[in-house]
Parts: structure tokens; sequence; C-alpha cells
């Protein structure tokens, strides 16, 4: 075997099991053809200095995530994950778009837009952007709710590009804000970043071969996810200062804490709730990373000892109700097929 | 149907062929626009069996190596008869609006 070969074997180690039975050698085979180029000493030098390409890496890997997160077609096991990465991800870019929707109200309100609310306390002081261009910044992040109509409504490609814009300005903007800002270096802004960019990436998983998203409930969820969530939040913080302990990667942690609870309280059998069971423990990691990974700034702050043992609370909460749910679920897993049996390309001799 | 997908089931009209000549086909057959990458490839082949619209010719030993042909069925023909028209059917929509909206130059010879 060629360095090459080994080379391009490695890459499709990507690909699943029963896919590579079937198909790994035709492919070296056909790959190893497209570098010849009929002159011997080229090809010798390929075969051991050569790689395969960046775009033939890329079209394994999108082969292997179309074949790993399976669409309608898919056997049992990869459409399970599908399913549960699609709707985590609608879930993540929800909580993106309701955030957003409420980001842009309160800013209404402190501007006095809204004259049928009260008008805000002094304790909320309208913090006017610095200049136009982090104004501009801002705006971008609402960019979400369009995004998250778009995903809904079927435009998967409009839904990440619109998603894009939300992205790459908060990504200019943390990175000046940091690097020139008086503020010392911080954690959150770039793991909420990171969040965004893995969403924007996992978009890619509501693909055509998936089953359309159910709109009615989806887009049902938005006005009621800002009631549920958002409104309550800012009310109870205006209100009960100790809430202020509850900050972002805390406020998911419950959230999706208590969605797990209520899923396991509320499913009758795993293997149908197993979809929505993956998707939560999926949503459970991302909440407990991004929890652990911004512990550091807390332990700057003023009411550190108050931040951290709210912290630990609440990962406590979602490992108490997160493991047990994991278990459930790989558990009902493992009872689908796994990929179908490996058959070779039958021949049909007519 | 995809634009590989199309791509080889075009290549395969004329007889068949293996991995590298569908590969090689389709980049003749479109003066070297579609580069079928070995993953797009395998994903549509993949796919083209599964659905039973190409299937395994046969196995020949080359260099070494194993080489398989695949086959259009009569499946796959007629499914690419009706994706070819249906592309002429657009094409031709576009080409007589833009005729009768205004003459486009150098065709009117």
């Amino acid at each position: 075997m060629s360095r090459l070969e080994e080379r391009y074997r490695r890459v499709l180690r990507l690909l699943p099991v029963g896919y590579r039975r079937q198909w790994e050698d035709d492919m070296v085979a056909a790959f190893l053809e497209t570098l010849q180029t009929g002159d011997a000493e080229t090809d010798e030098y390929l075969a051991d200095h050569g790689r395969p390409s960046l775009a033939e890496v890329a079209s394994v890997m999108s082969l292997a995530v179309r074949l790993r997160i399976g669409g309608a077609d898919a056997p049992p096991r990869p459409y399970a994950w599908g399913q549960a990465v699609r709707l985590a991800v609608l879930t993540g870019v929800l909580l993106q778009a309701v955030m957003a929707t409420a980001g842009l109200a309160i800013t209404l309100w402190l501007y006095g837009a809204l004259s049928w609310l009260p008008a805000p306390t002094s304790e909320w002081v309208l913090v006017p952007p610095a200049s136009s261009w982090q104004a501009t910044l801002n705006l971008a992040g609402y960019a979400w709710l369009p995004a998250f109509l778009a995903l809904v409504l079927g435009h998967r490609r409009v839904a990440q590009a619109v998603a894009a814009v939300a992205v790459v300005p908060q990504a200019v903007a943390v990175a000046v804000e940091q690097a020139t800002g008086p503020a010392p270096l911080t954690v959150t802004p770039w793991a909420l970043l990171l969040i965004e960019l893995a969403l924007l990436v996992a978009m890619s998983a509501v693909h055509s071969d998936a089953a359309p998203v159910a709109r009615r409930p989806w887009l049902l969820a938005l006005p009621i996810g800002i009631l549920a969530v958002p409104v309550p939040l800012f009310l109870a913080q205006a209100t009960m200062p100790a809430l202020r302990l509850l900050d972002w990667p805390g406020m998911c942690c419950v959230l999706v804490a208590v969605a797990m609870a209520v899923n396991l309280v509320a499913s009758r059998s795993p293997l149908r709730t197993l979809p929505w069971s993956l998707a939560l423990v999926l949503l459970a990691a991302a909440a407990l990373a991004l929890r652990i990974a911004t512990l550091p700034d807390i332990g700057a702050q003023v009411q550190r000892t108050a931040l951290l043992t709210t912290a630990a609370g609440q990962i406590v909460a979602v490992l108490a109700v997160g493991v047990p749910l994991a278990v459930v679920a790989f558990r009902a897993l493992r009872h689908l097929p796994p990929v179908p049996s490996a058959e070779e390309p039958h021949r049909t001799d007519s | 149907m995809t634009e590989p997908t199309f791509f080889v089931l075009t290549a395969l009209v004329d007889g068949p062929r293996h991995g590298y000549g569908i590969v090689a086909d389709a980049a003749e057959l479109s003066q070297g626009r579609v580069r079928l990458k070995i993953g797009s490839l395998y994903g549509a082949l993949d796919r083209l069996v599964g659905s039973g619209l190409i299937e395994l010719d046969r196995e020949e030993a080359w260099q070494g190596r194993l080489r398989r042909y695949y086959r259009l069925t009569e499946r796959g023909r007629h499914a690419l008869d009706a994706e070819a028209r249906r592309l002429a059917a657009n094409a031709r929509l576009a080409s007589t609006r833009l005729r009768r909206q205004s003459p486009i130059e150098g065709t009117s010879g």
C-alpha cells in the first residue's frame, strides 16, 4: 500500500463501517486513478508524497455527514441521530431568535418607543453604543430572527447566510473590543461565539434529504418562547436583584435541565421520544461546556462566592437529569439496527 | 436530480463504466466544467444502486485492483430521459421568452 493510499484510507475512516465495507476499495481505486498522470516517475513521486486534495477530503466529509446525520431514507440509527441533531439545531436557533427579539424589545423600551409600558427605572441605564459601527454590529445580532424563520420555512441556505450576518460582525466586534477595550480578556464572548458558529455549521443537518420541518409548532414556539423565557426573566430581574445571579450560560443550564426533566417524566416509550431525548442530551452537553468554560470569568467578579455556588448548582442539576436521560436514550438507540446489512451492490442478470 | 447524479447517469448511457471512467467521462462531457469528487461520486452511486437506477455490471482485475463496472438499468434510462426532457423544456421556455423580449446580440445573424 502506497503512502498516498494510506492517507486516503485514513480520510475514508470518517465514513460509517457498513458503508466502507461496501464501497471503500472501489473508492480507493477510483481515487488513485484520478491521480495517475501517465508518467511513471511523477506517479511514483505522487504515490509517496501526494495527499488527497482539500476538495476530495471535503467531499468525503460531506458524504460522512449525510450518512451519519441521516435523512428520511437513512437506516434507523443514523436517522435517529439526524433527527436529534436537527431538533437540537432548531432549538438552538429558536433560542437565539427568542433572545434577539427580547433584546430588540428591551432596546425599544429603554429608548421610550414602547410608551404603553411603565418607564424604565433609573437602574436601567442605556449604554449608548460607542460608535455608529458598533450600533450596526449590535443590530446584526437580530439576524437570528429571520434566520430561524428561513430555516423553519425550508430555506436552509438562506438561513445560514442570514445567520452568518449575525455571527461574523459579532466575531469582529468581540475581537476588536477584547483587543482595544479597557475590560480584561474574558472567555464568555468567545465561548458564545463558538456556540453560534457551531450552530451555523450544524444547520447543514437540516438538509434536503430530511423531512421538512414541521412549520406550525416551530413557528408557534417563537411567540411562546418569548413569553415563556425572556419576558418573565426580564420582569423578575428588574424586580428581584437576587435573580441577577443567573447569567446566560446559567440560564441555558436551567432551561435544558427543566426540558430534560419534563422529557424524563412525560416519556412513556423511550423509543418514541428518542430523537428529543438525544437532542436534549446534545443541548445539555453544549450548555454544560458553556457553563464550565465561562467559570474563570465568574472568578473575577465581585459576587464571586454567590455566583460560583449558583454555577455549581446548575452543573449538578444538568448532570442529575442529563445522565439518566442519556442512559435511557443510548439504551433505546442500541435497540435500533445500526446500519443496513452490508450487501454487495447486486447484479441482476437480465 | 442533482448535477452529479445527472452526469453519472449520462456517463453510463453509452455503456458500463467503472468509478474513474465515470469521473473522466463526466469531465469530458461537460468540457471540464464538472469535476466529480470521489466522495460525491460514491454518494451518488450508492443512492443510484439503492434506488435501482444503476446496477453492477461486472468486476475486472486491473493493475492488482478490482474495478467494478456499473450499468444503467431500464429504470435509470427512463429517469434520465425524463430529467433531460424537463431540463430541455425549461431551457426552451427561457430562450423563447428571451427572444421575444429583445433579440440577443449576435444571435440574429
